[in-house]
């Protein structure tokens, strides 16, 4: 029934929503908080990491689904808690110190994935992992795992734009624009900021966990800096500010790569292995300068926040 | 001068909004301000002082956005030296800065909403109240606050405050930059603001003249130091000259 799609397409498609949904999280983080994350794949990177060696190496007295959604949820809380300590680490630090710190925490969960190698598997990777489900064919599976995955990812996006509207949003726009100010109304910033690294460094571990079952098989190059860079150069194409951004930027960076030029057009093929991924960083850097020299607000424009109001209020 | 505040509550202390008792501040290791004492009923009380004396800096450690670094504060008879900005707001302090008064990302709108995240009183009605203070709002909720006038966001910021619903308003040089009638008007607003709210009033200014004329008590800030408190109407020329040169 799926023979249209290829199981490389599928695989492709994951990726994209993947990184929308990273994305996503980082606009709500940098865009509208404006507390810098470098850190992506070590929130990520905790998520899918905590998932495989619960679900891979723990003898469970029950199957899954249970399984599943237990490692899950204990993977999901591991990248929540991971957010809340790093963000407290950071909360006192200027731009430069966040974006340290944050690297920093992806550095030690790159290197504990490697190290660690009786936990992980190091650089072997770690198998064992598989669908709580079993639907058929192999394609089968992970095409409904990429479904599920796209439904979480729509999910992001709607949390995105009803935080932009709700009460929090408004705070964490004052908190990022002006945080003594902020901190007159009456609201501890630190704790709005802890609140938001604690909900959407849990979101992403459990886009971590996704990943994780939908390879089944992790391995530590998985959780490099190249997952933020894509995450970050797709959000600041799009628009840092605006909800929508992430996925304007990311289906014309990684999409545009990954799925387009991969399947639909027709070029020699050695140079799927060589010229275009070197292309793809390339033109990705280049996409990064000029979207910052010409239009630093992104693709999108400038966060239109009157005409929002205007529509959502529509009162004189 | 009122330089007993510290001690348990006597009657002039139980009037007291705000009481400040050898209150020391400033940035890191440059102390600016040396040794203040005074209180603030429920009046208005106005700080005179030339560019530099250290006014911005008082209303900034008023509002818990500076650390104390020796002295009290007190609060309708508690102790809040130490509070956090959020919890001091939360008691009724409410709070406009000088510079970056507003959130220039937010609509009017939204900067009056993010005020209200306080306050036991219904949004519309407060937001009401803001409006009959600031007519000129009405029309605007919805533009960026950031391209406003320098006249229309302090509007906004004084708004925001209000929404608060603020027992004392803390308001640095409100009327700075603004063309001499809205200087008036302004004036006139933060007079009516007192009266109809029965809210206490502290703000600073450089020019003595216009600012005299609502305040019911000035005090002078010069170089840190601050002079006796007086009431306004006794305050003459001489007396500013004297005290501008502490
Ligand atoms: N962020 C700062 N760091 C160090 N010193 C400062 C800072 N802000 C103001 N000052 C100093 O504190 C003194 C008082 O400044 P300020 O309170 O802004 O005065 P005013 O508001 O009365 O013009 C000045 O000497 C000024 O140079
Ligand atoms: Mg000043």
């Amino acid at each position: 029934m799926l023979d249209w799609l290829d199981a490389f397409l599928i695989s492709g498609l994951f990726g994209v929503v993947q990184i929308i949904g990273l994305g996503l999280l980082v606009h709500l983080q940098m865009g509208l908080t404006r507390v810098a994350n470098f850190g992506v794949a070590g929130f990520w990177g905790l998520g899918l990491y905590v998932f495989g060696i619960l679900y891979g190496k723990v003898d469970w007295p029950f199957g899954d689904p249970w399984q599943f959604l237990v490692c899950a949820i204990a993977a999901t809380a591991a990248s929540a808690l991971a957010g809340l300590f790093v963000a407290w680490l950071i909360s006192d630090l200027d731009v430069d110190g966040a974006l340290v710190g944050t690297l920093g925490f992806a550095t030690v969960i790159f290197l504990l994935a490697t190290a660690w190698s009786d936990l992980t598997g190091g650089a072997a990777g770690l198998g064992g992992l598989g669908f709580p489900y079993d639907a058929g064919p192999a394609k089968t599976n992970e095409f409904i795992w990429f479904v599920l995955t796209t439904a979480i990812v729509a999910g992001i996006l709607a949390y995105v734009l009803w935080v932009h509207r709700s009460p929090y949003g408004r705070l964490l726009i004052a908190v990022g624009t002006n945080e003594p100010l902020a901190r007159s109304l009456g609201k501890s910033s630190t704790r709005a900021k802890l609140t938001l690294f604690t909900i959407t460094s849990g979101m992403m571990g459990l886009l971590g966990v996704m990943q994780a079952v939908m390879f089944r098989f992790i391995i530590p190059a998985n959780v490099t800096i190249n997952i933020t860079l894509a995450a970050l150069a797709g959000l600041i194409l799009g628009g840092i500010t605006r909800a929508w951004g992430a996925v304007v930027g990311v289906l014309f960076t990684v999409a545009l790569f990954d799925i387009v030029i991969q399947f639909y057009v027709p070029l020699p093929q050695e140079w799927y292995t060589q010229a275009i991924p070197v292309a793809r960083e390339a033109i990705f850097g280049l996409a990064l300068v000029l979207v910052l020299l010409f239009r630093p607000k992104g693709m999108l424009g400038e966060m239109k926040r009157p005409q929002l109001m205007r529509r959502i209020h529509d009162f004189k | 001068m009122p330089e007993t505040a510290a001690e348990t509550p006597t009657p002039t202390t139980a009037e007291a909004v705000l009481t400040i008792s050898n209150l020391c501040s400033g940035y890191g290791s440059v102390q600016v301000l040396h040794d203040l004492s005074f209180e603030v009923r429920n009046e208005i009380f106005t700080i005179l002082g030339a560019n530099g004396a250290g006014k911005t800096t008082l209303l900034r450690t008023l509002a818990h956005l500076l650390p104390v670094t020796s002295g009290s504060i007190g609060f309708r008879g508690t102790d809040v030296t130490h509070a956090a900005a959020h919890e001091t707001a939360r008691l009724g302090v409410g709070y406009v800065p000088q510079e970056a008064a507003v959130f220039p990302d937010l609509t009017i709108l939204e900067n009056l909403q993010v005020g209200a995240m306080i306050g036991d009183r219904a949004f519309d009605e407060c937001l009401e109240e803001v409006f009959q203070t600031f007519p000129d709002l009405r029309s605007k909720t919805h533009l960026r606050a950031g391209n406003l006038s320098g006249g229309e966001s302090r509007m906004v910021a004084c708004g925001r405050a209000l929404m608060q619903d603020p027992k004392v308003l803390l308001l640095d040089e409100p009327t700075a930059g603004l063309s001499p009638l809205y200087v008036e008007q302004f004036f006139e607003t933060i007079e009516s603001i007192h009266r109809t709210r029965n809210v206490a009033v502290l703000l600073t200014e450089q020019n003595a003249t216009k600012a005299l004329g609502i305040a019911d008590r000035v005090m002078v800030l010069s170089l840190g130091e601050g002079s006796t408190p007086v009431d306004a109407a006794e305050m003459t020329k001489e007396r500013l000259k004297e005290a501008y040169k502490l």
